[in-house]
């Protein structure tokens, strides 16, 4: 039996994970934790006497309430053995200029510490952590083949958001070889929920609206279900392996494509533009995502090798994405299992 | 050490190791004081099987272990082995499976090997012949429809696009337009067809020339055409066509990828077809004085095809350094701009935009017989990179000595 520790349960990402572990025989205690209130289709995990599934508020980029949390009776008690490292990225999460914590991005003193308790944490003897694929460096042109061994984007110049996610990988990467504690890092691109909505991306997500685009370029993203990332933390924790895998669904589709699907409408604009509007952006401290990094990420494309996956934890995508005709009519973004 | 005979591609007449190409010069490795590297790493080879057969003797003669010989014929799973990067990458802590036999080249297990998912198009006589709709439709005949319907089959289901951009939809658009300029503007005629195998990798590897890649344009049309099933062949571009506006979503769609380590990897192990230019820009910016003499090749694609144990194709296009010669090539100019080059030909830059039109020349497009270093050497030898060079250099001197023999 595994007692598992949750973050950011309270987003959407989290929820499909809690709601996929819960239905799990083999796992017993589900400690979630998440900045706001629990959600309302929590209700019946936390109903009755005894429940299986724990909901805890805390702020997991401030270090004292980490602390007291992993010293916490209940915490012990729990004796939990898996954390789970879903990052924030719902609707709440601030995308380009992540609030500074210590010097940290809120992502990255988040995934520090979690880390770091988890090592010292005896009971403890998985992590598995959410990270992005955006975090490799993308070489000129509209598809690229990407496989865990590609490069990094160390590039000085990449955009707040990503530059988080390339600190927060690199962190868990550090303990990957841990013998103490068995690291599995998922890399996941562009996630689709039902309803249309995206996470994840560095210029969709959020709620629908006004994006840019790079004139003369519209590059594949890569697609996954939100469902299909469930899959694969549960695959993650159930297999004994460590390392990093990519994890991508079979739908790859252009980002205008992508943008018009999920109710974005975007702006052509010429690429010297771009990295104008970016900087004004910064400089006047607006958090639109209207310039949305000027980076490569609006003008290259990328899918993802999910070989290594496959072999080693046995995922493969179950679930399709595209339109399909909702109750009322309207065609919208869905996931449906193949 | 058995004898094994150098790949003779050419006639006889022509031997590519004593008779230097014609345009090539002297031949590099002729007169080499130092070893072959082809016979060293035979010889290499040699004894590691040697090596490999008496360690199996011994390991079976305790007791017939039947994991030991299940292990022996069980592909490891391995990845193909990747160079150092400075940027962090990724290793798993799970077993790696000891070395065994199938790691050396032994025809008898080549063709389990080599039994992946091929991405392959249907047989043309399985293809129902779609209706005609629109203008696009009605310039090409029955069989290059069907060509056309063979080729929206490499996408998974009704998915629209590929992992790689290419878009069957984008296919139907511009195949009549080139199959049109393939047809009466530059009156394709080709030979060798028959050594493009039918499915399974391949790299087709040929000169370079012209301001436009008309000769991959060509190279496509003239593929697809003329293999059942129809082969789509993925021309790589080079990174900087990637960051052209509009043109890398068009080479995208239409199929084309860019030479990265990472598309060339998974487009082989998909057993597609790639056709790559392997002198790069260098053969684009040939001027008149140069026309058909092969620059320097890059050995990228023998290190791939090596690994994905993919035979080559020398491929020789006439006619692609007629349709723009270049008089000058104003490099200074090209490196302030950032461009590759900055060509000055009979039309270009007196007719704007227009000049860069290629002339109505006429093509020939020859296959050779297919090179197949693979069955010589392991993926290990993608690794040895004087090797790896002597063998690029041997395609470099049979695509031009391909080259010298037609057109005369």
């Amino acid at each position: 039996m595994t007692n598992i520790l949750v973050t950011h349960a309270d987003e959407p990402i989290g929820r499909r994970v809690i709601k996929n572990l819960y239905h799990d025989p083999d796992v017993e205690v589900i400690f979630a934790l998440g900045s706001g209130p629990p959600p309302r289709k929590f209700d019946a995990y936390l109903a009755g006497s005894d429940p299986r599934v724990t909901y805890t508020r805390l702020d997991l980029a401030k270090h004292r309430p980490v602390r007291d949390l992993f010293h916490s009776i209940p915490f012990r008690s729990a004796e939990i053995d898996t954390a789970v490292y879903v990052p924030r990225h719902g609707a709440g999460a601030s995308p380009a200029a992540a609030p500074l914590v210590g010097g940290l991005s809120e992502r990255t003193a988040e995934s520090r510490l979690l880390l770091q308790h988890c090592l010292e944490t005896r009971t403890i003897r998985n992590l598995v952590a959410i990270g992005s694929a955006f975090v490799y460096r993308l070489p000129p042109g509209n598809a690229n083949h990407l496989s865990e061994d590609s490069e990094l984007n160390l590039d000085p110049n990449v955009m707040p958001e990503i530059r988080a996610w390339i600190d927060c990988d690199m962190i868990f990467h550090s303990e990957v070889h841990s013998e103490r504690l068995r690291v599995v890092l998922l890399r996941v691109p562009t996630v689709v929920a039902a309803g249309g909505y995206v996470y994840l991306h560095p210029s969709l997500a959020g709620r629908p609206g006004s994006r840019v685009r790079a004139l003369g370029f519209d590059p594949i993203c890569a697609l996954v279900s939100d469902k299909d990332v469930a899959r694969a933390v549960r695959a993650a924790i159930k297999t004994p392996v460590s390392g990093i895998f990519n994890i991508a669904g079979g739908e790859v589709v252009p980002l205008s494509l992508l943008a018009r699907w999920t109710g974005h409408w975007s702006i052509p604009v010429p690429g010297p533009l771009l990295g104008m509007l970016d900087a004004a952006e910064r400089v006047l401290g607006i958090d639109s995502r209207l310039g949305a990094g000027g980076g490569a990420q609006l003008r290259y494309g990328f899918t993802l090798d999910t070989e290594r996956a496959a072999a080693e934890l046995g995922f493969r995508p179950q679930y399709r994405i595209g339109l399909a005709r909702a109750g009322d009519g309207a065609l919208r973004l869905e996931t449906a299992s193949v | 050490m058995s004898e094994i005979e150098l790949p003779t591609p050419i006639e006889e007449t022509a031997n590519p190791l004593t008779s230097p190409g014609r345009a090539l010069g002297r031949d590099p490795f002729a007169d080499l004081s130092d070893p072959d590297p082809f016979e060293e790493q035979l010889d290499r080879l040699e004894a590691r099987r040697a090596n490999l057969a008496v360690t199996q003797h011994r390991a079976r003669k305790p007791v017939a272990n039947a994991a030991t010989t299940k292990r022996l014929n069980v592909k490891p799973a391995t990845r193909p082995k990747t160079p150092g990067k400075s940027a962090p990458t990724a290793k798993t802590t799970a077993g790696t499976a000891a070395r065994t036999e199938d790691d050396l080249p032994n025809r008898d297990n080549l063709a389990r090997l080599s039994q992946r998912r091929w991405s392959t198009t249907p047989p043309l006589a399985d293809i129902e012949l779609p209706p005609a709709k629109g203008l696009a439709d009605r310039l090409l005949n029955a069989d290059e429809r069907r060509v056309l319907a063979a080729l929206a089959h490499l996408v998974e289901g009704d998915a629209p696009y590929d992992r790689f951009g290419y878009s069957p939809e984008a296919m139907k658009t511009a195949f009549p337009f080139f199959h049109a300029l393939y047809r009466f503007y530059f009156r394709v005629q080709s030979e060798g067809h028959e050594h493009i195998a039918d499915e399974g990798p391949v790299v087709l590897a040929g000169n370079h020339g012209g301001l436009l890649p008309f000769d991959a344009a060509m190279a496509i049309i003239d593929v697809a055409l003329h293999t059942d099933p129809p082969r789509l062949v993925r021309s790589v571009v080079d990174r900087w066509a990637g960051t052209l506006p509009w043109i890398n979503i068009f080479f995208a769609r239409v199929g084309q990828v860019v030479g990265t380590r990472e598309n060339f990897t998974k487009l082989l192990n998909d057993g597609q077809s790639l056709l790559v230019f392997p002198e790069g820009i260098d053969g684009m910016r040939k001027t008149i004085a140069h026309r058909y003499r092969l620059q320097n090749f890059r050995v990228g694609f023998i290190e791939h095809a090596l690994r994905a144990r993919a035979p080559i194709v020398p491929v020789a296009f006439i006619g692609s350094d007629d349709q723009s010669p270049i008089l000058f090539d104003l490099k200074p100019l090209a490196r302030k701009m950032g461009i590759p080059v900055a060509p000055i030909t009979p039309t270009f830059p007196w007719f704007g935009p227009l000049g860069l039109l290629p002339y109505p020349v006429s093509y020939r497009i020859i296959y050779g017989e297919p090179l197949r270093y693979h069955e010589r050497f392991g993926p290990d030898a993608a690794d040895d990179s004087r090797l790896v060079r002597y063998l690029a250099n041997q395609v470099r001197r049979t695509v031009q000595l391909l080259i010298d023999r037609h057109r005369q």
